[in-house]
């Protein structure tokens, strides 16, 4: 009645959910990016009623559980009669949350940009558009690089919960597979590898490039 | 300023009155007779455990195999239906019948008042054997004995709302995630006792030598049920009308044999 | 089929909810204050390459940063047992969160000393401060003072990530939702107070952290 697992078995079944915390990944990354660099702009407009509702968006989503967003999303929404598909609801879920932290990452960044930047660019009769462009966001990007790339391994981790909404990814199948094998030691140390080869190479890339950089300097 | 926050303040309202419109027209086609959509789409959907065996677990497949995965099927095939099944959790099980993803949860569920003001259940499909297991040295002959003692249990689990009535208030009853973390906590010695299924017990056995699973003494036999959505009578007509068939013909019999190694009780 | 909220079966368990959101907060608490202490002690080796501390640091980072939490809270519940280390959930959870905030903490703070240009730690020595004091003005001050909101958006996402530790029986604030909502199957009620009370708990934090900080790390506004 209990099926006996190879150890093939379960690294083959992990690899293909791997492939769903991938997609995830790349999804959040994406849409989180953009969405987060809208919300920067907003954020550090001088409109003060972009800034307030900005400010309540971080930190709404950066004050819940991603797990409570999903449920919200997921389940919430079809109460209100609006069906939305698992992956609909992983991909608004997952750019609210990864633009929130996004956003406000680089906001701290482009505030590390000194006054006198801001300042010395006007003397120069700069635009507001033209100084973002070529004085300050260049400035910033080097600064942002570490922190959003760190960033970025939280997401991959994060992208576990979207377990509550059905996806069976990396952690899930991993819990799957452990109460299907009892073996939770080979079961978990596997996951734990996973994310460790999916999150290392962003890691070590964070790194080039901020050595680059800092020679650059 | 003002400028810009009218039109935003517009829109705002038309995005709510927009939701308002929607929630309305949705809660009003969702309230259908499910089972009449079940015939119409030629489907029928149901929420099924994948980490708690032998209800519902996986195979090397990654595909959900048990009790419930049986139970579901054999109520598809009585309706003429195709079965779709989703895997679930404790956590979204009941969401997912709620808000009419799923037209049924079929995932061991045990029943006491509060659940029932949320859900529907059936008759009962399947008996729970669990019992209280432990290290082979240690004596316990009854509940009353649990005093003082550390218990492990899956939380939410039928074994968990039956031990919580029993044991004395003097038991720390530790509930984890799921049977998973459970046996881990007994097989690395966090928990002196857990409560489980017989053959979740017999199973880990054979797998491990880490810590021996006793029998010490059986819970109270308390069956599970099918969560159905509140007031799909039509719904819960036919499941009990198919599960009563199924007592009859031997089926569920059958089923019992396959996952839990003994025969269906006749007082179920 | 339209879906009757009723909160009073969620709000007749609240004594389980407030008690789970204190020890979400205790937890919280202990770890940041061990973590960003290990975070210190760990940015300082790696920034100043204190052989061979920076390297072993530089492995702990790596290895807590790129593997989920979950994981490192299993290790440490389950797999230290086997090598005669036992501990309750609530050590384990303390640890692990203590562990994982210290290797996040590291790689923040050193980011911040890092940013210190050289030369302010020249002229220093130059003022003939000793080594302390140039650390306590010069390095450490600056350094925390740049990283700070960092730090205390990590700490919010180590408290929300704590809600992990309901998976080994550490009755915080998600492993009460989880056992009310096991219980009355109410679970948009459950999740709906919980998502409320982790939100006001993340703004207290955030508006507390950023207070102390900027009385005992930037120093009162001259």
């Amino acid at each position: 009645m209990f099926v006996q697992f190879t150890t093939w078995d379960i690294v083959r079944n992990l690899l293909e959910a791997g492939r769903w915390t991938l997609a995830l990944s790349l999804i959040a990354f994406v849409l989180g990016g953009l969405v987060g660099l809208a919300i920067l702009f907003a954020r550090i407009s001088k409109n003060r009623l972009l800034q307030a509702l900005t400010k309540g968006y971080i930190e709404v989503f950066q004050g819940t559980p991603l797990l409570m967003q999903l449920f919200i999303v997921f389940f919430g929404l079809s109460l209100l009669g609006v069906d939305v598909s698992p992956w609909i609801a992983a991909a608004v879920g997952l750019t609210l949350f990864t633009s929130a932290y996004l956003a406000e990452i680089w906001r701290g960044c482009v505030e590390s940009v000194p006054r006198g930047q801001w300042e010395a660019s006007a003397s120069l009769a700069l635009s507001y558009t033209q100084q973002m462009r070529y004085v300050v966001l260049p400035q910033a990007l080097r600064i942002a690089i570490a922190p959003t790339v760190g960033f970025s391994v939280q997401v991959v981790k994060g992208t576990a919960v979207t377990s509550i909404i059905g996806f069976a990814e990396l952690t899930k199948t991993g819990s799957m597979l452990a109460n299907a094998t009892f073996q939770p030691f080979l079961v978990f140390g596997l996951v734990a590898a996973g994310y460790f080869i999916l999150c290392y190479p962003l890691s070590l890339y964070a790194k080039s490039l901020e050595r680059k950089f800092h020679v650059a300097r | 300023m003002t400028t810009t926050r009218r039109p935003f303040l517009r829109s705002l309202c038309a995005l709510a009155a927009g939701l308002a419109a929607s929630a309305t027209l949705g809660l009003a086609s969702a309230h259908a007779d499910v089972l009449a959509n079940v015939h119409k789409n030629g489907t029928l959907r149901v929420a099924v455990p994948q980490d708690f065996p032998p209800f519902g677990s996986v195979g090397t497949d990654l595909k959900p195999r048990g009790y419930d995965i049986d139970m579901a099927n054999l109520i598809g095939k009585e309706l003429g239906v195709k079965v779709e099944l989703i895997p679930v959790t404790s956590t979204n099980r009941v969401p997912f019948l709620t808000t009419g993803k799923a037209d049924l949860v079929i995932s061991s569920l045990g029943k006491n008042a509060e659940r029932e003001a949320v859900i529907d259940f059936s008759t009962a499909y399947a008996p729970f054997f669990n019992g209280v297991f432990g290290p082979t040295d240690v004596k316990l002959a009854q509940a009353g004995e649990l005093a003082g003692k550390t218990v492990g249990v899956t939380r939410g689990a039928v074994e968990d709302l039956e031990l919580t009535k029993i044991a004395p208030a003097s038991t720390t009853i530790k509930r984890f995630e799921d049977n998973n973390a459970t046996i881990s906590a007994y097989l690395t010695g966090q928990v002196q006792f857990i409560a489980t299924g017989n053959v979740v017990a017999a199973a880990v056995n054979d797998m491990t030598k880490l810590r021996r699973l006793d029998a010490k003494f059986l819970i109270k036999n308390s069956p599970c049920y099918v969560g159905i959505a509140k007031g799909e009578t039509a719904l819960t007509a036919k499941v009990n009308e198919i599960i009563a068939k199924a007592k009859q013909d031997g089926s569920l019999d059958a089923i019992a044999q396959r996952w839990l190694n003994a025969p269906l009780p006749k007082d179920l | 089929m339209a879906y009757q909220f009723d909160f009073a079966p969620v709000l007749q368990h609240s004594d389980l909810l407030l008690t789970g959101a204190a020890f979400t907060l205790a937890l919280t608490a202990v770890g940041a204050v061990l973590g960003i202490g290990l975070g210190i002690v760990g940015a300082l080796c790696r920034a100043w390459k204190i052989s061979p501390f920076d390297r072993l640091f530089g492995l702990y980072v790596e290895v807590i940063r790129n593997t989920p939490f979950l994981v490192q809270l299993f290790f440490i519940f389950f797999g230290l047992p086997s090598l005669g280390v036992k501990m309750t959930e609530w050590h384990a959870a303390v640890l692990a969160m203590v562990i994982n905030l210290g290797a996040y903490s590291t790689e923040i703070i050193r980011a911040g000393i890092q940013a210190t240009p050289r030369g302010q730690i020249e002229a220093a020595s130059s003022l003939a401060l000793t080594r302390l004091q140039t650390f306590r003005h010069v390095v450490l001050r600056p350094a925390l003072t740049r990283v700070w909101p960092a730090l205390v958006s990590q700490v919010i996402i180590v408290m929300l990530g704590s809600s992990v530790c309901s998976q080994i029986a550490a009755e915080e604030l998600t492993f009460a939702a989880n056992f009310i909502q096991s219980r009355n199957f109410r679970a948009f009620e459950t999740y709906f107070v919980t998502t409320a009370m982790y939100f006001v708990m993340a703004l207290l934090i955030r508006q507390l952290l950023m207070r102390l900080g900027q009385r005992f790390i930037v120093g009162r506004p001259r």
